[in-house]
């Protein structure tokens, strides 16, 4: 048909998205939490990089101790996460970054004795800030856009006020959740239903029985975790194109942050 | 000062009887108590040399700058009211910048110096704002393949708005001294300007700067010293390499007879390590 | 001429139907935005560069870009340098739309000037423009355009030596603000055809450190024969920059593909000279 003017024009419209792959997992036990993702940042059928950072710790200052023991991060750290369309994901964890220094530089100061007034009396905590507050934090960054989204799952990790494992996971615009586990991005689907019967025990049955006593919840000991994020990112390479090349696993635990990298296959 | 007490000095915009806008006259006055500035042209380029008086000794030698850039290939440095001189260096650098933006080529010094006499002449015309009190000594070369003629060029500008190309100039509190150096050594028979190049300059500006502060000999004074020159610099303004300072000041206090008795500026160095 | 279409003449309404004088009374798509209020966005490149390549090897980075910008199809203007120099240890390599990248230069100019005013090189607290402070300020910008639904079309990629650590430095941005680093990137074809070469020199930081300028220069001059042969809108004359830690920025925009071998071509039909 010829195009007329005056009739409706042929919209063209850019697409400010993109899906750069990939997956990420969090698991909370009872004193430690996991945050892993792959390292693989792709486009289409194209592999962008092999190593690429999709999770972030944004921590308070180490300690020269910690810097020697390797660590990453204190116990107080956020283990941070996005997953989906990567420039957004990036921008949103610099904007929450940002966040984080302004509420730890004007919250809870340490402050030189004799001058506690300067701070309302809460010169004995520790410049940081909770997870339960950060997670809020976070929804705030992500439905402040909420017409124009942050393309991203997003799963933060750390430590709760009680010295447990948490792990919150938010959708792109920003409904959020406290979760024992959660998988995001492309091996969600693969992952997910795993985790449920590993670690929710979901579908578990007390032998004998006859199905109808659920298994017993109980907290994974940390090389049990260990054991099944890595199974699942082996197992979600095989079967997943845009997941491969390597895998971070960040460990939180009373001692701090810890990273460990395992190769994945590059096909 | 006949002026005081009539009145018609206390506004901008307003003439006396006789002709005459008191408040830029006044601005005039700023700036002949500023500290000596002085430009002068080259075979390929200009060189500036700024008398800095040592109102502090906490302050930290060889910083505190007080020559700028404009753009790359234009130097500025002035006499009067610092921040004023600040304030019509940014001026200047806005306008390289939209010419450049427009016409794709570096802004040629002449529409430079049009620009910013517009923008200080503006200064004169209002009684809400009062004139610039600096008198702004600007110049560099622009190379042919941007768009130039290389041919330096200098300009001075005054809180009137009025400026003019020289072939070198000086203003603030030692003006007198050094214009008359500057005229003495352009006008010597010996003289040439295709023959008169950078180091020469650097070298004469210094001297001239020394000679210049003889009247104010009480006080400590540090040189700043820039240049912008095709064979030196590639037509980009910068400041001048520490061999040829050095070079430089050894050439002026012996040519004036200054600072060598007294040890003042070697002790400057000294604070700088 | 006589410039009313009514008069022009024009096929019978039996055979088009009425003609629709909305035709001849449109309005320009400027005066069409003024009546509407509306902004008009890049909604695609108009003339184009096309793949930039690049690689780190163990003392810098090789890149390459050919010197061709095409309007669709049409080779239009063959002397348009898509590699440039910004500070001293920094290059960057733009494809995509060239409209775009001449504004990316202008500010990059600006940038360049704007820093030069506060940091002259004598003075003990010089902070030069280093390859990561360009990459973030130009990953901004792109981020925040496509953010305002008004990219930049283009794919850019920074690479060069930071002057205080001596690492190489090879980061991508594109229109969408996604950035990524790798021992080895290319834009566009270049991303198809150049990486899987690329990649078979220097698959990680550590093989890279391994790989010897001389070899990195040979593994881009590969690349750039293979985009010839396959990509349409690449051209045989490109140019190749080397930023080295020790010997700064080689910069040559004249180098043309060597080594070429089109001896499959003799028999084929509409290749070469052939008499029909």
């Amino acid at each position: 048909m010829v195009a007329q003017y005056g009739k409706e024009p042929i919209q063209h419209q850019f697409n400010p998205y993109s899906d750069n792959g990939g997956t990420l997992l969090g698991i909370a036990g009872e004193d430690f939490a996991i945050l892993a993702s792959d390292t693989r940042q792709s486009v289409d059928y194209s592999i962008n990089t092999r190593l690429s950072h999709k999770i972030k710790v944004i921590t308070p200052d180490l300690s020269s101790e910690d810097k020697k023991n390797k660590l990453v991060g204190t116990n107080k750290s956020i283990l941070f996460g996005t997953n989906g369309f990567s420039a957004d994901g990036d921008a949103l964890t610099e904007d929450f970054e940002e966040n984080y220094k302004f509420y730890t530089s004007n919250q809870n100061k340490k402050i030189e004795p004799g001058f506690e007034f300067l701070n309302n009396g809460n010169e004995d905590k520790e410049s940081s800030m909770t997870m339960q507050s950060a997670a809020r934090n976070v929804q705030h960054i992500l439905y402040g856009k909420r017409f124009f989204p942050y393309y991203v799952h997003t799963i933060l990790a750390g430590l709760d006020e009680e010295g447990k494992g948490c792990v919150y996971s938010f959708d792109p615009v920003g409904s959020y959740e406290r979760e024992q586990c959660r998988v995001g991005g492309a091996g969600a689907s693969l992952i997910m239903p795993f985790l449920d019967n590993q670690v929710n025990f979901k579908n578990q049955y007390i032998p004998g029985t006859n199905s109808t006593e659920r298994k017993k919840l109980e907290y994974l000991t940390l090389e049990e975790c260990l054991k099944l994020v890595k199974d699942a990112f082996t197992s979600v390479t095989e079967r997943h194109i845009t997941v491969g090349d390597g895998l971070e696993i960040f460990i939180i635990n009373k001692e701090g942050v810890r990273l460990e990298y395992h190769a994945l296959k590059k096909d | 000062m006949t002026s005081v007490g009539t009145g018609y000095d206390l506004s901008n915009s307003v003439f006396s009887p006789d002709g005459r806008n008191f408040q830029v006259e006044y601005a005039g006055k700023a700036v002949e108590n500023g500290s000596t500035t002085v430009g002068l042209k080259f075979k390929d380029g200009v060189v500036f040399a700024v008398e800095k008086t040592i109102t502090n000794k906490l302050l930290v030698p060889g910083r505190n700058r007080k020559i700028q850039t404009i753009d790359r290939h234009v130097g500025c440095c002035y006499s009067g009211l610092i921040p004023d001189g600040k304030h019509l260096v940014n001026r200047g650098r806005e306008e390289a910048s939209s010419f450049k933006k427009t016409y794709g080529k570096n802004i040629p010094l002449y529409a430079l110096s049009e620009r910013l006499s517009q923008y200080v002449q503006a200064y004169t015309l209002y009684n809400s704002v009062r004139p610039f009190g600096i008198a702004a000594i600007f110049g560099g070369v622009l190379k042919s393949e941007n768009g130039g003629d290389n041919k330096p060029q200098l300009y001075m500008l005054e809180p009137n708005g009025s400026c003019f190309g020289y072939k070198g100039i000086a203003s603030g509190k030692g003006r007198q001294t050094a214009r008359s150096e500057i005229e003495k050594l352009i006008s010597a028979d010996d003289f040439d300007i295709e023959t008169f190049s950078a180091k020469d300059a650097v070298k004469e500006a210094a001297r001239i700067i020394y000679l210049a502060h003889e009247d104010n000999k009480d006080k400590d004074f540090e040189l700043e010293l820039s240049w912008c020159s095709l064979s030196e610099t590639d037509g980009l303004h910068k400041f001048v390499p520490k061999e040829i300072y050095d070079e430089a000041v050894q050439y002026a206090k012996e040519e004036t007879g200054l600072g060598e008795d007294e040890d003042s500026e070697d002790n400057d160095e000294d604070m700088d390590e | 001429m006589n410039h009313d279409p009514y008069s022009w003449g024009r096929p019978t309404d039996s055979m088009y139907g009425q003609y629709n004088s909305q035709i001849a009374n449109a309005p320009t798509s400027l005066e069409g935005n003024m009546a509407s209020g509306a902004n008009q966005h890049t909604t695609s490149p108009i003339v184009t560069g096309t793949s930039v390549v690049a690689i780190k090897y163990n003392n810098g980075v090789v890149m390459a870009a050919d010197n061709l910008a095409s309007y669709g199809s049409l080779l239009r203007f063959q002397g348009i340098e898509r590699l440039h120099k910004v500070g001293k240890t920094t290059m960057v390599g733009i494809s995509g739309d060239v409209s775009d990248m001449q504004y990316l230069l202008e500010i990059l100019d600006e940038l360049t000037i704007e820093h030069n005013y506060d940091n002259d090189e004598y003075s003990d607290n010089v902070d030069e423009l280093q390859p990561d402070y360009i990459f973030t300020y130009l990953a901004n910008l792109m981020y925040h355009r496509r953010t305002k639904m008004n990219p930049l079309w283009n794919a850019l990629i920074v690479s060069g030596v930071n002057s205080k650590t001596g690492e190489p430095f090879l980061q991508y941005v594109n229109l969408l603000g996604v950035k990524y680093s790798s021992p080895s990137i290319a834009t566009g074809f270049g991303a198809h055809l150049a990486i899987p070469l690329l990649r078979k020199l220097a698959d990680s930081e550590e093989e890279a450190q391994k790989l010897t300028k001389e070899q990195a220069i040979q593994g881009i001059k590969d690349s750039m024969r293979v985009l010839f042969y396959r990509d349409t809108r690449s051209s045989k004359n490109y140019s190749l920059a080397v930023i080295d830690k020790d010997s700064g920025i080689t910069y040559d925009n004249d180098v043309n593909v060597e080594d070429m071998s089109w001896k499959f071509a003799k028999d084929i039909r509409g290749y070469g000279t052939q008499k029909v």
